[in-house]
């Protein structure tokens, strides 16, 4: 019974801390060390059911209130969502550390440090759930705190940015009811495992491909994927730098799950349509975000763009179909997070240290000349966002690579072609920044800061980022066993309505 | 039954998305509520031809469905911490930019 409780410590013990750090609301320093020692033993959790479910080969499912599988709230933990919470909670402990050393207004809010936790309750919650309304009320959360999370921010586009943000989401979150609503209707469930078996046995039903197509649209919005894409610059780049670190790396990583589980779990005889479909928004995802990335003016809108492309690449590799290619996406998934975050959080580093808080390259431009260990840090990221060795990026578009030219098929080899080009739009956007902040003399003569943010946090994430580059092989064989598992949904359907 | 409750949940997102697109920014809010509204109505339409028993009671008869019920109660809950939060930030855009008009609500540019 113990064991089985396990599951969900990852996303109750972060609701625990929102709740009692609401309380200590009037003393930030005790707030801080509290969000702090939660998220970490909500890691520790998380570390012990991703080893749990690796270790013995068999998932961990947890169902709520007792209720037995297809009637209640089932959390399943396999080996994709316990290695995606893995990321998760390692990212966002991260963010909290950077946050922790931030010298942002928006830290010292009172709700910032609880809204923060409730951010990683939501998207944990959502990577292990395996209930799609439970998965609605998930990504609710998500919306509600990074909408908040933004409005507070010391830029003073805060409120508008959230406000297009809170709109686009209410669309999707609309569309994932109607998703719901049609999928009940044809097949009478809301458990993953349990819809799985029914979509099976019985794919004629005429809901079935609404469900799809508004489902498909929900996930669309959440990984900013390209029609849908809009919301996504503004956003990402007026939050303050740990929450932006935070959104543009784990949370729309909630989007690429959601198409994983649904092109291997849900709906895997109608998955050469949702395929085709991934493929063409994939490459145009990475063409947009390449050009766009191109012609900013501010990095950390920049580095936006470039989460775009790089989404892009992670459709794309779902889309290929194989399951070396499904590993690769998972490596992609995993390896861009801690990437982008630490970029983020550097380029806020810069920001602070700046004369006005901007990350606009007029005012940044030659701010690193007075923060040498940021310029190695970024050099190091950029050369990961890039795809060199000896960096994790390198491993994961390699792996990428290769997995679609071993896939075959048409399609595959004009998509492949079309993000091999674009990729190196990534050296070209990431080395210009590095080149206008750290190489390019100080044009204005206000006077740089002493100090800025702390950088313990993006060292240690550049850190990870070269010891995955160089010892890769164990990430490589855990997504590759994710990846094994996602195909083979069997036994993922046997475990959650067995227990 | 059926034709009017689709009808209605029709009509309902006709108007939601036209209200959406209104410039003033209070309309478009009302319009996010409409949306909502007709989203509800659309789950609760998946349930409520079941059956007219309610699960508790202890008449015979077919039983209605309680669970689209519960996604209904559920969806409407969070719908409204969501439009609070919109609403928070509509308060604070426009006392800052002072102004109704989402034309000039753009002032995030690159």
């Amino acid at each position: 019974m113990l064991i089985s409780h396990l599951v969900i410590l990852p996303f109750v013990i972060p609701l625990a801390g929102t709740a009692i750090g609401v309380l200590l609301h009037k003393h930030w320093r005790a707030q801080a060390a509290w969000s702090l020692g939660v998220l970490l033993t909500s890691m520790a959790a998380t570390i012990a059911v991703f080893w749990s479910v690796h270790t013995t080969g068999q998932p961990l499912i947890f169902q709520m209130g007792g209720w037995t599988a297809p009637f209640g709230i089932s959390i399943a933990a396999d080996a994709l969502s316990s290695l995606m919470a893995l990321m998760v909670q390692v990212v966002m402990v991260f963010g909290l550390i950077y946050a922790i050393g931030a010298k942002d207004a928006a830290v010292r809010y009172p709700m910032f440090m609880p809204l923060f936790l409730a951010l990683v309750t939501g998207l944990t919650g959502g990577m292990l759930t395996g209930d799609i309304f439970n998965l609605f009320v998930m990504v609710e959360l998500m919306v509600i705190t990074a909408a908040a999370l933004t409005a507070i921010s010391d830029d003073r586009y805060g409120p508008e940015a959230a406000l297009k943000y809170v709109y686009i989401s209410v669309l999707a979150s609309i569309f994932l009811l109607i998703a719901i609503g049609c999928l009940y209707i044809g097949y009478g469930t809301l458990n993953m495992a349990d819809l799985a078996q029914r979509v099976q046995a019985n794919p004629d039903q005429p809901t079935l491909w609404l469900g799809i197509v508004f489902l498909f649209a929900t996930f669309m919005v959440k990984s900013a994927a390209f029609p849908f894409h809009f919301w996504q610059p503004d956003f990402h780049t007026v939050a303050p730098t740990p929450v932006s670190a935070m959104l543009s790396s784990v949370v729309v990583k909630l989007g690429v799950y959601g198409f994983m589980r649904m092109t291997t779990l849900l709906f895997v005889g109608q998955a050469d349509t949702i395929h085709t479909l991934l493929l063409i928004i994939g490459v145009a995802g990475v063409a947009y975000g390449g050009f766009g990335a191109l012609g900013t003016h501010n990095a950390k809108r920049m580095l936006a763009y470039s989460t775009l492309a790089q989404l892009g690449f992670i459709l794309v590799a779902i889309g290929w179909g194989t399951p070396l290619a499904l590993a690769a996406a998972i490596l992609f998934t995993i390896n861009h997070s801690l990437i982008k975050s630490a970029l983020l959080m550097l380029a806020g580093y810069v920001a602070s240290r700046a004369p006005i808080k901007s990350a606009s390259f007029e005012v940044v431009q030659g701010v690193g000349r007075h923060a040498p260990w940021a310029g190695v840090l970024f050099f190091v990221g950029g050369m990961a966002l890039a795809g060199l060795p000896p960096t994790n990026g390198f491993i994961s578009k390699l792996a990428l690579f290769r997995s679609g030219a071993a896939a075959g098929g048409e399609s595959t080899w004009i998509s492949l072609a079309i993000i091999g080009v674009l990729s190196l739009l990534s050296l070209i956007y990431v080395m210009r920044a590095f080149m206008r902040i750290w190489w390019q003399p100080r044009t204005s003569e206000n006077k740089v800061k002493a100090t800025g943010d702390s950088l313990l946090a993006p060292t240690c994430l550049i850190g990870l980022c070269l010891i995955l580059g160089i010892f890769a092989e164990p990430l490589l064989q855990v997504t590759t066993t994710a990846a094994q598992w996602a195909y083979a949904p069997a036994l993922y359907i046997q475990a959650v309505l067995v227990k | 039954m059926e034709i009017l409750t689709s009808l209605a949940i029709g009509v309902l997102f006709a108007i939601g998305i036209y209200q959406l697109m209104r410039r003033n920014v209070i309309r478009s809010a009302l319009g996010l509520v409409i949306l909502s509204n007709a989203v509800n109505l659309f789950l609760l339409s998946i349930g409520a031809y079941n059956g007219i028993v309610a699960s508790y009671s202890e008449a015979t008869g077919q039983r209605s469905d309680a669970l689209p019920q519960a996604l209904i109660l559920t969806a409407i809950v969070i719908s409204m911490g969501t439009f609070s939060v919109a609403l928070a930030l509509l308060r604070v855009l426009t006392a800052r930019y002072s102004t109704n008009d989402s034309e000039h609500l753009n002032e995030l540019r690159h």
